[in-house]
Formats: structure tokens, sequence, C-alpha cells
């Protein structure tokens, strides 16, 4: 649209395989959200419903470390190296957004001081990184 | 004219950071506007696409130029066009369902945000598979 998926690619750092894990996990995600908001499964847990994106995050760390250990044994050590911390700081930003919102919607009560803005300060961070990153690969 | 990829970029963040901020205060009670206003940046962004679809599909009315060039581009845009819609609507029930202007499921909401979803998969596991396959 806006994005080829090369630039996409190449600006995100994932591999097309992890972005498409990731909008599944994204789909099965609103799935459960709205089965659970609309009440067709009453007793569903928050941290279940929030299983699929911690499953993909988890999936994507897997796939990065593969890939970057490939890269590593084939004396592309900066590059893999690169990759790695990229990639993981991306998903741990991520990661800890998930769980400081589901911690939110879990424990409604007990969870009052967390407030929105502390929920989403990581993507926050991460915006300011992929600007940061785009200015790079430009 | 092509816009470079800082300047798509630059335009994405913008957008993003200003809904993010609006969506954080609005959901911390820092501001009681209506979520239609709240999703300002949303509709501003996605009308910015249109316009610049319509613009590129409109090209192919120039004289001279010949259909069977951008056969396959014209479907692409197509299928953007009709996503960015589905998106639209999306936000356009979400946001009638949150201000109750509406009692409709959620899960009747989110059916075009599904859609694009699905589109969208389909599309990257299909570059997935054509990248290979050459």
């Amino acid at each position: 649209m806006l994005f080829s998926l090369r630039e996409l690619v190449q600006w995100l750092g994932f591999a097309t395989f992890e972005l498409f894990l990731h909008l599944g996990a994204l789909l099965v995600f609103s799935v459960l959200v709205a089965l659970r908001a609309d009440l067709f499964v009453p007793g569903m847990s928050w941290w279940l419903v929030f299983v699929p994106l911690f499953a993909a995050d988890g999936l994507s760390t897997y796939f990065t470390a593969i890939v970057s250990i490939r890269l590593y044994q084939e004396n592309e050590k900066r590059l893999a190296v690169l990759r790695l911390l990229w990639v993981l700081t991306v998903l741990s930003l991520k990661l800890v957004c998930e769980v400081l919102l589901c911690q939110k919607l879990a424990e409604q009560e007990q969870a009052r001081d967390l407030w929105f803005g502390l929920i989403v300060s990581p993507l926050f961070i991460l915006l300011q990184l992929l600007m940061i990153r785009a200015c790079r690969v430009n | 004219m092509r816009m470079s990829l800082a300047q798509r970029v630059l335009l994405t963040w913008i957008f993003s950071l200003i809904f993010l901020i609006m969506l954080v205060l609005k959901l911390d009670s820092k501001i009681y506007w209506n979520w239609f206003l709240v999703f300002l940046p949303v509709w501003t962004f996605d009308t910015i696409l249109i316009l610049m679809l319509v613009v590129k599909m409109a090209g192919r009315c120039k004289p001279g130029y010949d259909p069977r060039d951008g056969q396959q581009n014209l479907r692409r845009r197509v299928w953007y066009l009709v996503a960015i819609l589905l998106k639209l609507g999306f936000c356009l029930t979400l946001c009638a369902r949150l201000e109750r202007l509406t009692d409709i499921w959620l899960s009747v909401v989110c059916v075009p945000l599904w859609a694009v979803l699905v589109g969208a998969m389909v599309e990257l596991g299909y570059n997935v598979f054509h990248y290979r396959r050459d």
C-alpha cells in the first residue's frame, strides 16, 4: 500500500515469515477478544486471550535465534549480532506492553495504579526506534 | 512524484504518534472527547492513503496509456482500496459501539478487520511462495 513488502522487511528487520506469523497471531487474538467481550466464552481468562501474541513472540525469538546462529556460522558475525539485538529489542518492548495490558485487564481492581500511559510507553520507545531505523535504511 | 521511504515513514509515524497520545489520554480519562474525535488521525491518514491510491489509479486514464502494462498493478491497487475501506468500516463501527450509538456484537464489528487480516496474510503467503518458486 504505502510500503512495498521489501521496504517493510528492510525497515522492520523481520523476515516475511515472521510478519506472517505476527499477522496470524493478531487475527487469532482479535477473534478471542471478540468472543470474550461478547461473552460467548465467559470464563476465559485474559491471559488465555493473549496466548497467541505471546506464542508469536516466542516463535519469532526462536526463528531469529536460528537465523542468527546460521549467519554467525557463515562468518556474517556483525550482521548476526545486529539482527539478534534489533529483533530482541523490538520483541521485548512488544512483550512488556502486552503483559502490562493483560495485567490491567485481568486484575482491574488491583491494577488501578497502572495507567495506560505507562502501558503504552514501550510502544512510544518502539516508535522512536523505528523512526531512527527508517532514516538509516533510507 | 514518489515519496522517499523516510518521508512515508515520517507520515505514518506522525499519525501513529498523535493517535496513540490521544488514545492514552482518553483511556486515562484526561480528556473527555468523543471517540470519533480521538480517531481523527486515523480518518486523516486513511483519507490521504485513499487519495494517493485514487490519483495513481486515475493515471491509467491518461491518453496513450497501454492497459496491458499494469493489469496486475491495478488489481493490487483495487485490493488496497478495498482493504482501506474495510479498515475504515471497522473503525467507524468500533467508534459507534464505544459511543453506544449502536449495540451490535463486537464479533460483528470485527468482521471487516478479520477480512483485511486474512487478505494481508494471503498476500504475504503468495509473496513468499512466488519468490520461492522464482
